[in-house]
This record gives structure tokens, C-alpha cells and sequence, in this order.
């Protein structure tokens, strides 16, 4: 593969920049996408990159085609991948779905926007139910909320892993905050960390016979009888189930001895650091958890940290009205410690919002 | 920065300092939909004003392409292309890509150094970074008039150019961006 970062070096740029430079230091072969703020830069980079590294784009007449196509690419064994946010999300979980269900190892990188509709163009975390559970299928897919410049980078390399090994399709779940700011970050081709990309293969159009050389590669998105959906959607709950601990990661701080716990994701997660260690120094215990896959939740985790800190309450916040709430309460059902809210939809949530509500509830 | 909209959060704390800012504000905005988005129709006709005219352009991609939505943009004598050259950018992180990036712009009257890291630079970055501007501008032929640095490294960093230093304050991290 051809070395597109070389010697590793700080770069200072949006986080869409750093998703193109991802892709491409991936090893992505090929981008289908349509234009949507605030992703846009994304395939704006990408299309200014690609052909000085034999790279593929192709801008198609609508989401719904920008997903299908991508299904498309990965079949023919190609690392193919699109990008979008709000409505072109919505449009999208049709092709998704069909990801899921002929295992399509495709990577997504969805900016949220406002909504509902066409919402607003800058910021929002409401997309959290659409890309965990989009579609009318089971939630077998793979999704990264990442909270810096920096993990959109790793986790994109992460992501086409992820989906190439395990065959789900992946979502790096970021938002428009991520997707405009300019920070420092890292870059680095995936060799010099140590990290083998795992390589992408047809399956489709393979040599041989069938019954005599090989298998057949029998990707299938419509049965004939309902006992042959159960059976397959059985066996694909279970090799998710069975792959979910090599995938889930969260982070953890200052929760042994926590008062209450902040409960964050993504971009706000920055804001519940801040929050955490301003309250410590104030004298108020108070602890850090962050799913960093949503899909699959680090539950079992989460149990342990609310089991060892015997914090009273914790405080879910976040730029939506409940959608990562309802995600939580369903992975940790039964547990009894008393739940807070701080719910902004389509704002950001800065320091002072968080401080301000733990005051307000111990 | 896109100012259609990522510089609302600033646009009254800059006219506190005497500067009229052409976009528009978030009370300007609201309830404007998707139009809320557009250039400010001040914009198209800035160069009508009078006194010292700053566009910021060049955010994304299409860099100084923006410079056709101005109208008048080539009768006007007292215009100058100044490229804002950022050494820690991924598309200026070399002299090959300066040299690329600055030809791309179309015409460029001169270069303003201003390598840093965000909250991260060092007097260290800032050097190592426009010392390949300063190789890049004498290739081009072109000035460098200044460089910008955060008015927080003022004690640490010895500027051993010959050119000036404007010592900057940063707004924009108040902004959400």
C-alpha cells in the first residue's frame, strides 16, 4: 500500500479533514457519497486527494444510491465507504439495512445535524437511535461516537478493521462541532503503530466451482419463509453477541469513589471532563463514564462502575431529548441508582451546563 | 473560519471593537430556515465600503474561488491577495504542498506566516514551520509580511526573521468551533 502520511506528524485541521486523511491512510479504496452539510468537506478532500493516490469517488444522485453503492463497492472487494448526516442518514438506512443483512462491510462516518428534517446545518447528537438502530432490522452493526479530532482518525482505521474481520458495517458516529472545529491531531500511517489493515477481498464474482472449489458466497437480503429469516437472524445475533466484548470500549475516570456519575457520548463527553475535575476541585465527587461504541454498549461496565463507585445518581446529558438516555436505561435495566437528565436537543452542552445541573441535584 | 454561519457566535463581541462585521448575526438569523445559511447580500457588495476592507476567505476547499461571489473584485487597484499560510495544516505541511497550495490560490500578493497548533503551539512549531514558509515565499517570489502568534507566547518566542511579528488574540474557541 502506498505510504500516504510517511513520518508521523501533528497536523492542525477540521475533524472533516481528518476523516478524509483517515480513509486514505486506511487504505479506503473508494468514496460514494452526496453532498450534506456539514459532512461536505469530507468528500470535498477526498475528491482533491483521491487521484493523487489512485483513489475512487463517485458523487451519485441521492443518498439512497450513495448507500447502495457502497454496498456495491465493498462486494466487489473493494474498502468503500460514504459519508452523510440528518436526512441523508434517514435515506440511508435502507441500503444499511441491506448491510446488515448480507453482512456488507461497509464504513459510514455520519456528522449529526438538527432535525427532525432537514433540522439545522451545525450541530446536534439526534442521530443516536437512527445510526444504533436504523432500519427495520436488529442493531447488528458496529458504532463509534469518537469525541476528538484524534479519534476520528484512530477510529476510522479502527472502523475499516472492525468491518472487514467481523463483516458488520460500521458507523463513526461524529457531529458538526467535530466536523468544523480545527484542532490538533496525530497523523500516521496504520504500519508504523503497529496496526496490520486487515485486507478487503470480492464476494462476489470469485473463481472456481461451486461444490468443487469453493462454497457458494450466498449474500441474501429477502427469504422466502419465516422460519428461514429466524434461523439466519438467530445465528447473526449470536456471532454479534459472541464478537461484542473484543469490540466494546468505553472510558472510565474518577468512578471508585463518585458521588455521581456523569454519563456522556461523543462531543459532550469533553465537556463532562472539564466538568468532572472542576467539581472534584470543588470538593464534589463526582465520576466519568463514556460508551465509546454505542453499538455494542459496554454495559456490563457500566454496571460494574455504578456497583463499585455506590454513586446515588447519575446525570445523563446530552444535545438530544433522551435518544442516548433510552439507549442507556434499556442496557442497564433493573439497575436502581437515581437518574438525572440534562437534555439540550440540536445545542452544544459546555462545562458550566453540567456543573450547574450536579449542583442543582445532590 | 466559514463565516456564513461559524462566526455568528463572535459577530457582536467584534463590533464591540469598532469593526463592522458583514454577516449575519444569530438574531439575524433566527427563523431565516435554510436561507439563514447564505452569503449576507452585504458580502456580494463589500468592496463599496469605505475604509480598510478584510475578506476572510478561503475556508474549505474552494479557497480563493470565493473571491467571484465580489463584485468588482478585479477593477479594484487597492486590492491584495494575502495567502494565510499555516505550516502545521495537512495541505501546508511541506514545501512541495505550500508551493502546490499557493499556486492554486490564482493571485497571491503576499504571505502572511502563521504556523501554529491551536492551544498546543510552541515557539519551537511556529519556527520549524515558517522557516519552510519563508523557503516557500522566496521560490514564489512573493513577501512575507508578517507573522501571526498568539499574544500568549509574546515572552517565550524570539523572532529571528526579518520580517515582522503581529501578536494575535484568538476568538474563535469561544465559538463552539
Amino acid at each position: 500500500m502506498q505510504k500516504v502520511i510517511g513520518e508521523s506528524k501533528k497536523s492542525f485541521m477540521t475533524g472533516n479533514e481528518a476523516a478524509a486523511w483517515a480513509c486514505l491512510a486506511a487504505g479506503a479504496d473508494i468514496m460514494f457519497g452526496y453532498p450534506i452539510t456539514p459532512q461536505n468537506e469530507i468528500m470535498h478532500y477526498w475528491t482533491r486527494m483521491a487521484p493523487k493516490y489512485g483513489k475512487g469517488f463517485l458523487q451519485t444522485e441521492d443518498e439512497l444510491s450513495a448507500g447502495f453503492t457502497v454496498c456495491g463497492g465493498v462486494q466487489s472487494g473493494k474498502k468503500a465507504f460514504t459519508a452523510t448526516a440528518g436526512p441523508g442518514n434517514v435515506l440511508m438506512q435502507e441500503p444499511f439495512g441491506m448491510a446488515e443483512a448480507m453482512r456488507l462491510p461497509l464504513l459510514a462516518i455520519i456528522q449529526q445535524r438538527g432535525g427532525p428534517s432537514s433540522g439545522t446545518v451545525v450541530y446536534s447528537q439526534q442521530e443516536v437511535a437512527l445510526t444504533t438502530y436504523g432500519g427495520n432490522g436488529e442493531g447488528h452493526r458496529i458504532v463509534y461516537s469518537t469525541s476528538t479530532h484524534q479519534e476520528i482518525f484512530d477510529y476510522i482505521i479502527k472502523g475499516f478493521n472492525s468491518a472487514w474481520k467481523y463483516r458488520f458495517p460500521v458507523f463513526i458516529l461524529g457531529d458538526g462541532y467535530q466536523a468544523k472545529m480545527r484542532e490538533p491531531l496525530e497523523m500516521y500511517d496504520p504500519e508504523s503503530r503497529g496496526i496490520e489493515m486487515v485486507k478487503s477481498y470480492p464476494l462476489i464474482g470469485l473463481g472456481g466451482k461451486i461444490g468443487q472449489d469453493r462454497g457458494p458466497s450466498h449474500l441474501c437480503n429477502i427469504y422466502s419463509l419465516e422460519e428461514e429469516l429466524y434461523e439466519v437472524i438467530t445465528k447473526v445475533q449470536a456471532e454479534y453477541e459472541a464478537i461484542m466484548p473484543q469490540i466494546t470500549e468505553y472510558e472510565e475516570k474518577q468512578c471508585d469513589d463518585a458521588d455521581i456519575i456523569l454519563l456522556t457520548h461523543g462531543v459532550v463527553s469533553r465537556a463532562a471532563d472539564d466538568a468532572m475535575k472542576a467539581l472534584r476541585a470543588q470538593g464534589i465527587k463526582a465520576g466519568y463514564f463514556r460508551p465509546i461504541t454505542l453499538r455494542p454498549f459496554p454495559q456490563k461496565e457500566l454496571r460494574a462502575a455504578i456497583a463499585k463507585s455506590g454513586a446515588k445518581k447519575m446525570l445523563i446529558a446530552e444535545s438530544a431529548i433522551g435518544q442516548f438516555d433510552r439507549l442507556v436505561k434499556q442496557e442497564i435495566y433493573g439497575e436502581t441508582i437515581k437518574i438525572e437528565n440534562l437534555f439540550m436537543p440540536g445545542v452544544g452542552i459546555i462545562e458550566s451546563d453540567l456543573i450547574d445541573k450536579v449542583k442543582s441535584v445532590l | 473560519m466559514e463565516p456564513f454561519y461559524t462566526l455568528r457566535p463572535i459577530k457582536n463581541q467584534l463590533e464591540k471593537l469598532n469593526l463592522n462585521v458583514i454577516g449575519y448575526s444569530r438574531e439575524d438569523s433566527f427563523g431565516l430556515g435554510e436561507t439563514g445559511a447564505m452569503m449576507n447580500p452585504r458580502a456580494r457588495w463589500a468592496l463599496r465600503n469605505e475604509g480598510d476592507i478584510i475578506l476572510d476567505i478561503g475556508y474549505g476547499v474552494f479557497g480563493a474561488q470565493t473571491l467571484n461571489l465580489i463584485e468588482d473584485i478585479d477593477q479594484t487597484p487597492e486590492l491584495k491577495v494575502i495567502a494565510v499560510v499555516n505550516a502545521s495544516r495537512p495541505m501546508t505541511n511541506s514545501l512541495d504542498r505550500i508551493l502546490e497550495y499557493v499556486k492554486g490560490l490564482g493571485r497571491v500578493d503576499a504571505i502572511v506566516a502563521n504556523t501554529h497548533m491551536g492551544d498546543e503551539t510552541t515557539p519551537e512549531i511556529i519556527t520549524a514551520g515558517n522557516t519552510i514558509i519563508v523557503e516557500a515565499a522566496r521560490i514564489l517570489q512573493l513577501p512575507v509580511i508578517y507573522a501571526a502568534i498568539v499574544e500568549e507566547l509574546k515572552d517565550q518566542y524570539v523572532n529571528n526573521f526579518d520580517f515582522p511579528v503581529k501578536y494575535i488574540k484568538r476568538y474563535m474557541p469561544s465559538a463552539m468551533w
